[in-house]
This record gives C-alpha cells, sequence and structure tokens, in this order.
C-alpha cells in the first residue's frame, strides 16, 4: 500500500522540492525519517560552514557558488546573511577557517544533489519489494 | 628514538590544516550517503561508521606518505 501511495508522487516535484528544502523529496515521497535527517545534517552543515567562515563562506568564488547553489533553500537565503557581512568589513581570503568554512558549505551543496537524485530515482524507478537486498524485509524473504 | 617518533607525529599535525576540523565533514558525508543506500537505521549507522573510519584511516595513511615524500625526497 505504502509502494502504491509512492508510485503516485511525481518524481520531479520531490526533486524541485528536494532543492528548496533539503531533504523536502524524501519526505515527499513518503520516506519522512530520511527527509528530517536529511534536512538536519545538510543544513546544519550549511550552518556549521557559515560560522566557521565568520558568515562570509558563500561568497568564495564562481565555481565554490555553483556548488553552493545546490544546497537550494537555505543556501540561498544564507548567502544573504553573507552578503550582509561583506559588508562590514574586508574578507580575509587567506583565513584558514575560512577557506575550511567554503568546503563545508560545497559539500554540502553536492550532498544536497545526491540527496535530490535519489529521492527522483526512487519515485521514477521504484524497486520491487524482492528486489531489495539491503533491507530486513527483503533479506528475511530471501533466507 | 621515542623523542623523535613523537615529534614526528606532532609535526604531522602541528604544520598542517586543523585536521579535526573535517572529521564532522567526513561523519555527515559517511551519513548521507549511507543513508540514500541503505534502509533501516541500525545499517545506516554501522555502514556510516565503517565509511568514516575507512576514510580517516585511508586520509592518515596519505598524510604520512606525503610527508615522508616531502621530508626525504
Amino acid at each position: 500500500m505504502k509502494s502504491a501511495a509512492r508510485t503516485q508522487r511525481n518524481p520531479l516535484t520531490a526533486l524541485i522540492l528536494g532543492w528548496i528544502v533539503p531533504g523536502g523529496g524524501h519526505f515527499y515521497g513518503g520516506e519522512r525519517g530520511k527527509g528530517v535527517l536529511f534536512f538536519v545534517l545538510i543544513t546544519g552543515t550549511i550552518l556549521a560552514g557559515l560560522v566557521l567562515g565568520r558568515g562570509t563562506s558563500l561568497l568564495y568564488g564562481r565555481l565554490w557558488n555553483a556548488a553552493q547553489f545546490c544546497g537550494g533553500g537555505p543556501a540561498i537565503a544564507l548567502s544573504f546573511v553573507s552578503q550582509y557581512y561583506s559588508t562590514r568589513g574586508q574578507i580575509d581570503w587567506a583565513d584558514r577557517l575560512n577557506e575550511v568554512g567554503t568546503l563545508y558549505t560545497a559539500v554540502a551543496g553536492f550532498l544536497n544533489l545526491l540527496v535530490m537524485m535519489d529521492a527522483y530515482v526512487k519515485l521514477a524507478y521504484p524497486r520491487r519489494e524482492e528486489d531489495k537486498g539491503d533491507t530486513d524485509t527483503g533479506k528475511q524473504r530471501a533466507g | 628514538m621515542w623523542e623523535t617518533i613523537g615529534n614526528f607525529f606532532v609535526d604531522l599535525f602541528r604544520l598542517t590544516n586543523p585536521l579535526w576540523l573535517y572529521w564532522p565533514l567526513c561523519a555527515v558525508v559517511a551519513l548521507v550517503y549511507k543513508a540514500t543506500k541503505l534502509d533501516t537505521p541500525r545499517r545506516i549507522t554501522l555502514g556510516a561508521l565503517h565509511f568514516f573510519a575507512s576514510v580517516t584511516a585511508g586520509m592518515f595513511v596519505l598524510g604520512v606518505l606525503f610527508y615522508l615524500v616531502s621530508r626525504f625526497l
């Protein structure tokens, strides 16, 4: 019944929701626990990166911004915070913590891309229950 | 001799970027990656721990190798 409900969900909607709110695609697809887990981990990583970079981690450069853009809603919302902090003084680009913070936000963006694609693929190409070798139910059936 | 070995490891961590800052990032990558692959919380936790330990050990070995190359070659 759960998988029947899942097949009625639109994979593209899951992809877009996953971009707007990290984990939103999984939440929409019925995997609410995973959706919350992804939201906490990805948004937390973006926030940690911003704190490490003293508020300026989301303004590092074009290639970094492309990765950070994948972080979706939270990354875009927090880029305004970065913009605000950058107007308060010169950014020290040689600061190691800024570098680490930028890496955090960029990796969070790539992780969100992975999560979005996972949400899309799970709805677009749902596995049959008997194919699930990595779940407990699949193991019990195989045994 | 023991002092030399001790200094070797102290230098390894003192002269590089603060490595402990990367551990939370590594843990997040492990958890997210394993959560997309596995279904039960127990398997996700165990898989993420294994992934985290493998990456940390691998990076440590790479660090030692680079240090040896930069010091003796």
